[in-house]
């Protein structure tokens, strides 16, 4: 199953390879609305968030040699989108991760257990989170990816995205128990 | 993972509820792709351009080891001659300081003159002689005494021979002495 989804739209990413516009409209239609929502829920405005889709998917044909099929040419391209829109939250100075990224770990941030909540309550509390608190929990629950991962799109440990993490979600479920 | 998490995650795409302007980036997104689009080989693929450059490689490699080469050579010719030139300046200023004084002399007799300039004459063409045989053993040290050889013997003959009109001058011109 695994190598299945690796290979997901391999015919057309190889017309692409070969420079074949047509095959590079139908790929685009496929993710354009995954990419925009991936790239919204981080830049929080259409403006930024289309300059930013656009730029991956150029950036991604271009490069497209590049891509060996080691995952599947979603996650490939939504990993540019991320990495895009990370950097662009950085450089406007927005901040990343909830606190200066800290080797030590403070007190409170022991996993807290919480139960199944209404996704439109979800949605409500993520907005109303605090730059820095998004991105973690984006990434996390949203995105699917693991702490490694998170590290590595952060640039900060696996600890501390663990850590950071639990601080954000803790921040959610204060904001959702107080809707 | 508790509850919480897992509920989101399964019902992740629930968080994808914009649609994006999906004609609008595709029209931007094709200009970048067209602007790019005259297809640049880059000259270093082609395999022209491989050959020609192996051979200006090696046109190279050969170019500057054969440089540093002749340098060297170079370098050691230019110090022979170098120090050659400056004994040769040396003798040479001399030699034509006193020819000029031979010929500026108004005791002498244009008879005497032109004999003794034909003896300078020969000197000249045994140095010539030398020269040449110097430019083709550089090193040898034999033609480098035989040159200079042939520098003291004019000096010795011109000295001679002022030094007689000298001494027979004497008695008449004390002070004339001092140009030797």
């Amino acid at each position: 199953m695994e190598t299945d989804i690796r290979f997901t739209h391999k015919a057309i990413v190889e017309q692409c390879k070969a420079g074949n516009s047509n095959s590079q409209y139908e790929l685009y239609s496929c993710y354009v609305d995954a990419m925009y929502n991936v790239g919204f829920r981080f830049l929080g405005n259409a403006e930024d968030t289309e300059d930013i889709v656009q730029d991956s998917f150029v950036d991604a044909f271009k490069n497209l040699d590049n891509f060996k099929y080691e995952s599947s040419f979603g996650s490939w391209l939504k990993r540019i989108v991320i990495n895009k829109s990370i950097n662009h939250l950085k450089a406007k100075r927005i901040p990343v991760v909830p606190m200066e990224a800290h080797e030590f770990h403070l007190t409170d941030d022991e996993p807290v257990e919480a139960e199944a909540t209404d996704i439109n309550k979800v949605k409500k509390g993520i907005a109303l989170l605090p730059d820095g608190y998004r991105e973690i929990i984006n990434l996390y629950l949203i995105e699917g990816y693991d702490h490694v991962e998170i590290g590595e799109i952060l640039g900060i440990s696996t600890s501390t995205s663990k850590s950071q993490y639990h601080r954000a979600k803790k921040k959610l479920l204060e904001i959702i128990n107080e809707l | 993972m508790d509850n919480f998490e897992k509920h989101i995650r399964d019902h992740a795409a629930q968080f994808n509820e914009r649609r994006a302007d999906k004609d609008k980036m595709w029209a931007k997104i094709s200009e970048e792709l067209h602007q790019e689009k005259p297809k640049v080989i880059p000259l270093w693929k082609r395999p022209v351009f491989r050959v020609a450059a192996s051979v200006l490689l090696l046109l190279g490699i050969a170019s500057f080891f054969g440089l540093a080469v002749l340098n060297n050579n170079a370098n050691k010719t230019q110090y022979a001659s170098k120090e050659l030139m400056e004994i040769d300046m040396y003798y040479k200023d001399l030699v034509s300081y006193q020819v000029q004084l031979v010929k500026n002399n108004q005791s002498l007799s244009e008879e005497n003159k032109a004999e003794f300039l034909s003896f300078m004459d020969e000197l000249d063409a045994e140095y010539e002689v030398l020269k040449k045989e110097m430019q083709k053993n550089l090193d040898n040290e034999r033609v480098l005494e035989a040159i200079v050889g042939n520098y003291k013997k004019r000096i010795e003959l011109i000295d001679n021979l002022l030094h007689q009109l000298n001494e027979s001058k004497k008695p008449n011109e004390d002070d004339y002495g001092y140009t030797l």
